[in-house]
């Protein structure tokens, strides 16, 4: 009787365990099924940590330690390696190095406070937050005391509209990396001391013929009325080890291939685009108006990187994760709308915390953890390897990664990769043939075919030798029996 | 046996040869001495449709962006038939009112024929790209475009010769033939989205009867 009821009750729950996104995207764009990458391990809310959450807006992870930012409280929270609440702190005093003039603070202010701040990045040098509706970057150092206030952007951009900071990225140099509301000249790069330097990751717009056709007919008031036309707006930045920005923004209308990229410091693109599709979170989505499912391209609200140039983002719109490697290929998809505790339905920040993610969600005012699973341990552990050569230990790797999910074409690549260091060109091209990868295949069938011809060089020589020999002596019999001759004769 | 099987290889391969570099001598038997034979620009227009469904599935690897699991025999068929059938009608419908001397059977056969220089290098072409790298393929792409060169220009050579037209005159009619075949698509189309619009008229009132 339990067993059967117990059978009842699996067969009952399979569907639900079907419907958390466990799929990836095969190279003919078909939906196919794949592992999970990341399981749920806990999750930490105000009940858990003690301390009120109510409109979370921001997160990072600094040496174990994890940064909240509040747009509700006004608060600063840090918590430990364990999730217990290290710091809650509302107000910040200043440090006696800061000249408070030039800072735009008051000169009797004991104490500086924040108002609906966004964004915070923690570096070295210090905590960077985005006091956006104060319309400044406030600098803290690691002893939370005020070192910086950067508030007067100068540049004729925010002569016309006030500086409201969203999200904020810093490098080794210190230079900030500031997304701001409404700014659409790219993202701004704030030197050292709060002075303008640039823009950055500018995208041109360059309109095509049909359109600057349309409009050339339209009237002033029927171009007033179209929807403006309007570049990149980014959503997020963040700085990986060697100073590239990774940036997401909006899909522009049909563009939502460059919605993910990587700005390096001159200020271009150079995100690698070699995956079956370019990251840009769902591939398949329905357009236009439908009651039944979610709409549109993702909203990529959330990047972060962590070694072996493995990325993630957050699209906020179907509350997934999409992992990518540095080549551009699509590693797994976690994480699924919901209101249950490992799922999450407004995200607006994820963390690397080690190997796991942390994503933080306001909706449900929850920080979720998520830890690899065997598949995407064994998966991230593979590129390591493969990232630095070693094809043999990846093999064995990507071995394994099939065992848990032969439809994981990636992995075939891998297998691919090392058999062709091998030597083993035959196997390399079936490999590349199932990966679909087709420079190496053709470097593969390129080896392959010169050992054949270095092989049979005598045999092939002597066909060779033989058909023209044949097509020779046919073309003289039939000149010998039409009466000609094969000699010169003038 | 033998004199049968010399007479095939003839009509299917040294008379639409022959065409190809004697295009004016050529046609003119091609029209004058029926030589052009029916069942030969059929086999033609089948081999297409064949080298069609065989591209499809066995183009070398490397350049073979096509999903195994989406090929449709019958589709590429249909499809073959549909541009071949389009394209006579079209020109036979514009070359009748430009008093055009060549017959709907001609421009038919003309169609196929023009085929057989696709088709040739097409199969030769196939077989070649299972063998090339990725950097070589430019040769095979080099091959492809020689023989859809020359199949447009035993089809353009064809029409002007069959009609007894002279060149601009045969560009007109090329230009009408597309127009015409773009009218009839749509016309096309439209017939059958009305029909389809009718029959759920029809299927939902019976529904209504039947419900009742």
């Amino acid at each position: 009787m339990l067993r059967i009821i117990s059978l009842v009750s699996l067969l009952m729950s399979t569907p639900l365990l079907f419907m958390s996104a466990r799929y990836n995207y095969s190279y003919y764009g078909r939906v196919i099924h794949s592992s999970p990458g990341m399981t749920y391990v806990a999750y930490y809310n105000s009940a858990t940590m003690g301390v009120p959450l109510q409109s979370p807006e921001d997160m990072t992870v600094f040496e174990d330690k994890v940064y909240v930012i509040d747009s509700q409280t006004h608060a600063l929270t840090i918590l430990d390696h364990d999730f217990s609440v290290l710091h809650h702190e509302h107000t910040f005093t200043f440090a006696p190095s800061l000249d408070k003039a030039a800072a735009g603070v008051e000169p009797e202010d004991e104490e500086l406070t924040l108002f609906r701040p966004r964004g915070l990045d923690v570096r070295d040098s210090g905590i960077y937050i985005c006091d956006t509706a104060n319309h400044r970057i406030v600098k803290l150092d690691h002893d939370l005391r005020v070192v910086g206030v950067f508030h007067d952007i100068e540049d004729p951009t925010f002569e016309t509209i006030s500086f409201e900071p969203m999200k904020i990225t810093v490098d080794s140099s210190e230079r900030m990396y500031v997304v701001a509301r409404n700014v659409y000249e790219g993202i701004v790069e704030l030197g050292s001391e709060g002075e303008f330097n640039r823009f950055t990751g500018v995208n041109p717009l360059t309109p095509n013929p049909l359109e600057i056709l349309r409009r050339s007919f339209m009237t002033e008031e029927q171009l007033a009325q179209l929807t403006l036309f309007l570049p990149t707006e980014y959503t997020n930045v963040h700085i990986d080890h060697r100073s590239f920005i990774y940036a997401t923004s909006r899909p522009t209308g049909a563009a939502a291939e460059n919605m993910i990229q990587l700005i390096n410091p001159k200020g271009i693109d150079i995100l690698v685009r070699n995956g079956y599709h370019p990251p840009m979170g769902d591939v398949h989505f329905i357009v236009g108006q439908n009651n039944y499912v979610v709409t549109g391209p993702s909203r990529l609200v959330s990047i972060v990187s962590t070694d072996h140039g493995i990325y993630t983002v957050l699209d906020q719109r179907r509350s997934r994760l999409f992992t990518y490697d540095a080549q551009g290929n699509l590693l797994y998809i976690n994480g699924d709308e919901g209101a249950q505790s490992d799922r999450f339905s407004e995200g607006v920040a994820i963390a690397y915390f080690g190997d796991d993610i942390l994503v933080l969600d306001r909706g449900t005012r929850t920080i979720v953890h998520y830890r690899p699973s065997e598949f995407g341990r064994a998966v991230n552990q593979a590129i390591a390897h493969q990232e630095v050569g070693e094809f043999e230990e990846a093999s064995a790797l990507w071995e394994d990664v099939l065992m848990m999910n032969s439809n994981y074409e990636t992995a075939y690549n891998g297998l691919g990769r090392y058999h062709l260091r091998a030597g083993n060109y035959q196997e390399a091209m079936e490999y590349f043939r199932l990966g679909h990868d087709h420079y190496y295949y053709s470097k593969a069938f390129q080896l392959h075919r010169n050992n054949i011809i270095k092989d049979n060089f005598a045999l092939i020589g002597a066909a060779a030798l033989i058909v023209s020999g044949v097509f020779i002596g046919m073309k003289v019999r039939k000149t010998l029996k039409q009466g000609g001759t094969i000699l010169y004769e003038d | 046996m033998k004199t049968r099987l010399s007479r095939v290889w003839h009509h299917m391969f040294v008379f639409p040869k022959y065409l190809i570099f004697h295009p004016f001598d050529g046609f003119d038997e091609f029209k004058r001495y029926r030589k052009g034979k029916m069942w030969v620009a059929l086999v033609y227009v089948a081999l297409f449709a064949f080298y069609r469904i065989m591209a499809y599935q066995y183009e070398s690897f490397l350049i073979n962006p096509n999903d195994p699991l989406a090929l449709n025999s019958l589709q590429e068929i249909f499809a073959v038939i549909l541009l071949v059938m389009l394209f006579s009608v079209g020109n036979w419908s514009m070359t009748t009112l430009m008093e055009g001397k060549g017959s709907f059977r001609e421009i038919l056969k003309v169609t196929g024929y023009a085929l057989f220089p696709l088709v040739l290098i097409g199969f030769i072409g196939l077989m070649l790209s299972n063998f090339l790298t990725l950097e070589e393929m430019g040769f095979y792409r080099l091959l492809l475009f020689i023989g859809y060169i020359a199949s447009g220009w035993v089809l353009f050579m064809g029409i002007l010769n069959i009609h007894e037209y002279g060149l601009f005159k045969t560009l007109m009619a090329f230009l009408l033939t597309f127009v015409a075949m773009g009218v009839m698509m749509f016309i096309g189309l439209l017939f059958f989205d009305l029909i389809q619009q009718f029959i759920a008229f029809i299927v939902a009132i019976y529904e209504e009867l039947s419900l009742r």
